[in-house]
């Protein structure tokens, strides 16, 4: 492994400030660094200086009338181990929890997460079913982004020279599910994964999927034919018809594009009656 | 073993165990070889200025192996570095040494290579779509043919009721050792000297020797600690160019893998593909037509062996009067084949049990009722005419569906229930020697391989000194040397430690007893005991303190000196059986059943195992801790076999998923609970009637999970391992 220097601010301000004093490359924040150290060891990245955020008070959990900001450098084991995410955010407490081993989750973040957006994250697409929005703070201010446009492609996201994630908004508490499958169901990459949700806000689904595309994304077709409640049998049959027609999927060796359609199908279904009947759902 | 420490678990959990990887020796260089490009090409040139221009950068190509050993003749078959043509990526095309591993790195980066593509041979089926014929002989890729036949297999074929021909097809698997190859290597005077994780010392020293082309008193090894084997540290690797490279600087060289060239460079079992024919007359076998396409890589030692030893546990323990059997090791442009726990024999298991599994549902037979009527009983001989011996194949068979019955009576709907068996020979076929040294309060056994993790050597070996002497465990200590010092062995491979080597440490024992006796003026053999630290002998109505039973030279020299060899010894097999080929007799059998319990995602093909049981005839269990720790270990070896190990090497012949992340073993997440018991009353060849136990857990493991799938659910999937998305086409839902 090379060489690099920490540093570890106390405020977001010196953080940023760090992190804009070199050109981008050759700064990496590290939070729980379970996916930068492993780039950093193989040797895919090399940066001269390394942001531990570990002093920043990010470690949060803050509910607002059943909207919650999760701060990003939260361990996922605690958000994991929180009641109340498991009782208002069930996809997200499946997704969590299909993250790696415990050991792991003592470590990784919400934010890590994001920022290193990998093409099979589990947590993405619970996200974008969730309608989350990544709050950031930089050089020029802080903004909100949704998921949706954060997350840009394999490693690529929308974050500007000098910024970082400070937390994660959740708008609402969502009837939800999020379903994998993995050649091995431990600390694998899941070679499908399904998250579904149902916003009673706007009485309308939420299906996005990873593991499938280049990128988690929303399928806003599957979402539509769901209706705006409870759906009939053939509606979930028939969005799960179109979420296993999109045309991006990919064959590679964990499995290929006719079983990861297959596979979309049958989660999908899944993952629907599982939002419906997980206590919570509205009338 | 049970309830007791095991004898090297402090210093590994100490961390002051010394393996391969940890070797740090003052003013060491550190190496990498120089991979190459692609997998098959006639080598243009080979620039190795650009690196060699490094600041204290040694690079070594093929042009500089005269220079450095001199005129002595090197295995030709397998040059250290291609001169013409490179017949796998990755190939070791040179080779560097540098400060840092780092600036050794940058070295390899540096070397150009310029080679004109040839086309591979990547895969059995895309170059022999058909099965070969007589004239594959001549093809290049034919490494080795064997055939052997039996009894008049065309009539039987002809007067069947029903003939069954399936094909499978098995997997690359890796043995994912925890600690990669690594060595340490320096030139003292003359000696050519390295440290080494390895599974066999002499081996190393053997097999150096003769791709270096220098004497094998010339080089001495010394074995480290070893993070596991699995029989891919059982002949030398890294240590010819470790001690190239310190030849060529005069300074200390270490030579290790990452994990991911640990894959690409390491000696995997390669994929197979299997025929299976089965002639059935009256609800009996009546014959069997067994063929065989082995991908051995590049290998060149071993290619028969590959072939004819594999070949047997095609046939299973089976009676099978009338039999043709075929094999075919082929040439692909992949590295060379290497063996991993029971080389073949899961595969082949695999491939038996759900053959006959699959011939009896085909004919409305219980599957189990059919296997076990034709199972091998004592007094049997083998398709190859070998007698079976004391073996307890079929009582562990029906032990495991006695326990598959009460297990089915109790397990939902969507699970599965599967029995299968698998046999191994004990290789007691390599030889081996120890010396017993006794002083007033100790007794030492020296002894030249290493503990590899499995127990056999510091719990097998010491369990025989203290079941012959009589002496507690902390009285009796294991000493290793160098090969310069040590007494020969083999290796711990084969499953043969205890059988081989604990035979020799029982010889030992008892000419010491009798040695004691006979100091004591008796005559038989002295028994020995401790009292207040001190050891004591009595014999005859005499008894002394070893103390003063050591005569003052002994005293110069470590105490009473008692030696043990154990030779191999010769078995038969019917050569009028064999029409082409070697084939290879077996030794003591062991093996055993296994009971899975399975469920089964209907809409996804996703396999879980619920829960296992193994049953084995381990001869007489010598150390019952270690014995279970060896079949769970097997059990959990075998499921990623099963399910998801499997190296994918694309069509150019590169290793897809070189790795961790890509190649999955288990996890403690995938290891169901696990019930083990042993058989006994079918002695072995070993002390006391010991056989060995390192590699039979793993025979029958794949087979199990694929019958209970095809219980669970109905599919009968053909190829391992078993993924979702295989048992889901087997299900006809893709």
């Amino acid at each position: 492994m090379n060489s690099f220097e920490l540093v570890v601010p106390e405020t977001a301000e010196e953080a940023v400030a760090a992190l804009q004093a070199l050109a981008p490359g050759e700064a990496a924040p590290i939070a729980g660094g379970t996916d930068l150290l492993i780039d950093v060891d193989e040797g895919r990245v090399a940066p001269r200086r390394v942001i531990s955020l570990r002093r920043l008070p990010w470690k949060t959990l803050d509910w607002n009338a059943g909207a919650l900001t999760v701060g990003s450098t939260l361990p996922l084991r605690s958000l994991e181990e929180d009641p109340q995410v498991r009782v208002s955010y069930p996809g997200l407490y499946q997704a969590v929890r299909a993250v790696g081993s415990v050991a792991l989750r003592h470590r990784a973040t919400l934010g890590g997460n994001l920022v290193r957006s990998a093409p099979a994250s589990d947590l993405v697409p619970v996200l974008l079913s969730l309608d989350a929005e990544v709050d950031l703070v930089g050089p020029s201010g802080d903004r909100r982004v949704p998921v949706d446009r954060f997350v840009q492609a394999s490693r690529r996201t929308d974050l500007r020279p000098g910024e970082l994630v400070r937390s994660v908004y959740l708008p609402e508490a969502r009837p939800s599910a999020f379903l994998w499958q993995r050649v091995r169901p431990s600390n694998d990459i899941s070679q499908v994964a399904v998250a579904v949700a149902f916003s009673p806000a706007q009485r309308r689904w939420k299906v996005a999927v990873g593991g499938v595309t280049p990128r988690p994304t929303l399928l806003p077709e599957a979402s539509d034919v769901l209706g705006s409640g409870r759906p009939t049998s053939s509606e979930v049959r028939r969005a799960s018809e179109i979420a296993a027609s999109r045309a991006a999927f990919v064959t590679d060796r964990r499995a290929s594009e006719e079983y990861r359609r297959h596979l979309v199908a049958t989660l999908l279904e899944r993952a629907v009656g599982s939002a419906v009947n997980g206590g919570r759902f509205p009338a | 073993m049970s309830g007791a420490v095991r004898p090297d678990a402090v210093v590994k959990l100490a961390g002051t165990a010394v393996y391969g990887m940890d070797l740090d020796v003052p003013g060491m260089l550190w190496a990498a070889l120089v991979p190459a490009p692609i997998a098959h090409g006639r080598i243009v040139s080979v620039d190795l200025r650009a690196a060699r221009a490094l600041p204290g950068v040694t690079v070594i190509g093929a042009d500089d192996l005269a220079r450095l050993l001199g005129p002595g003749e090197r295995d030709a078959e397998r040059p250290l570095f291609p001169h013409e043509e490179i017949v796998y990526r990755n190939q070791p095309i040179a080779a560097v040494a540098a400060p840092s591993e780092a600036e050794a790195r940058a070295a390899v980066a540096l070397v150009r290579v310029e080679v004109d593509p040839l086309p591979i041979v990547a895969d059995l089926e895309t170059r022999f779509p058909e099965w070969p014929g007589s004239e594959a002989d001549a093809a290049p890729e034919i490494a080795a043919h064997v055939r052997a036949r039996h009894g008049d297999v065309e009539a039987e074929f002809r007067g069947a009721d029903r003939v069954v021909r399936e094909t499978y097809r098995t997997a690359s698997v890796h043995q994912v050792a925890l600690e990669p190859h690594a060595c340490v290597a320096e030139i003292r005077g003359d000696v050519w000297y390295v440290r080494t994780s390895t599974q066999s010392p002499f081996g190393v020293r053997e097999d150096t020797a003769s791709l270096l082309g220098i004497p094998e008193t010339s080089i001495v090894v010394d074995g480290t600690w070893v993070g596991g084997g699995f029989g891919g540290k059982g002949s030398s690797f890294l240590e010819p160019y470790a001690l190239l490279l310190a030849r060529a600087t005069g300074r200390p060289v270490r030579l290790a893998l990452g994990y991911r060239d640990e894959f690409r460079l390491g000696r995997t079992t390669l994929p197979a593909v299997i025929r299976m024919e089965t002639a059935v007359k009256d609800g009996r076998i009546r014959a069997r037509r067994v063929r065989l396409l082995l991908d051995v890589g590049t290998s060149l030692p071993g290619r028969d062996f590959a072939t004819g030893y594999s070949i047997g546990f095609l046939l299973g323990p089976y009676r099978t009067e009338a039999f043709e059997v075929e094999g075919y090791a082929v040439r692909t442009h992949k590295p060379p084949f290497g063996p991993h726990r029971a080389p073949f024999a899961p595969q082949c298991a695999f491939a038996v049990e759900s053959h006959l599994d699959h011939v009896a549902r085909e004919l409305n037979l219980d599957p189990e009722e059919f296997r076990a009527s034709h199972l091998w009983r004592e007094g049997d001989t083998t398709p190859l005419g070998q007698p079976v011996g004391p073996f307890g194949i079929f009582a562990a068979f029906e032990r495991a569906r006695a326990t598959a019955r009460a297990w089915r009576a109790e397990s939902p709907p969507g699970h599965g229930v599967g029995v299968a068996c698998g046999f191994w020979s004990t290789s007691t076929g390599a030889g081996g020697e120890v010396r017993l040294r006794l002083s007033g309060d100790r007794l030492v056994v020296h002894e030249g391989s290493r503990e590899i993790g499995s127990g056999s050597v510091l719990g097998g070996l010491t369990a025989v000194a203290c079941r012959v002497t009589g002496l507690p465990r902390e009285r009796v200590a294991i000493e290793y040397s160098d090969t310069s010092k040590a007494p020969f062995d083999s290796g711990v491979f084969g499953s043969r430690t205890l059988g081989a080597l604990g035979h020799a440490v029982e010889e030992a024992a008892v000419a010491l007893r009798r040695t004691l006796a006979e100091r004591l003026g008796a005559r038989g053999q002295a028994d020995l005991s401790v009292d207040r630290g001190e050891i004591f002998a009595e014999a005859g109505g005499h008894r002394a303190s070893v103390g003063s039973l050591v005569t003052a030279e002994e005293r110069t020299a470590g105490g009473i000196l008692a030696e043990g060899r154990h030779f191999a010894s010769p078995r038969a097999i019917d050569e009028s059986r064999v029409l082409q080929g070697s084939f290879y007799a077996y030794t003591d059998f062991t093996g055993g059943a296994h009971v899975a319990e399975v469920s089964v995602d209907p809409a996804t093909g996703a396999v879980r195992v619920e829960r296992y049981a193994a049953f084995h005839d381990a001869g007489v269990v010598v150390d019952p801790g270690a014995a279970q720790a060896q079949v769970e270990g097997g059990v959990a070896m075998g499921l990623g076999a099963a399910l998801t190990e499997e190296a994918i090497w694309s069509e150019d012949g590169r290793l897809e998923n070189a790795g961790l992340l890509d190649y999955r073993i288990p996890t403690l997440g995938e290891i169901p609970p696990m019930t083990v018991e042993f058989l006994e009353g079918f002695a072995g060849a070993g002390p006391f009637g010991a056989k060995g136990l390192g590699e039979p857990p793993i025979v029958p493991v794949p087979a199990t999970v694929a019958i209970a799938v095809r219980e669970a659910c109905g599919a009968h999937a053909t190829e391992l391992p078993l993924s979702a998305e295989r048992v889901a086409r087997a299900l006809k839902l893709l």
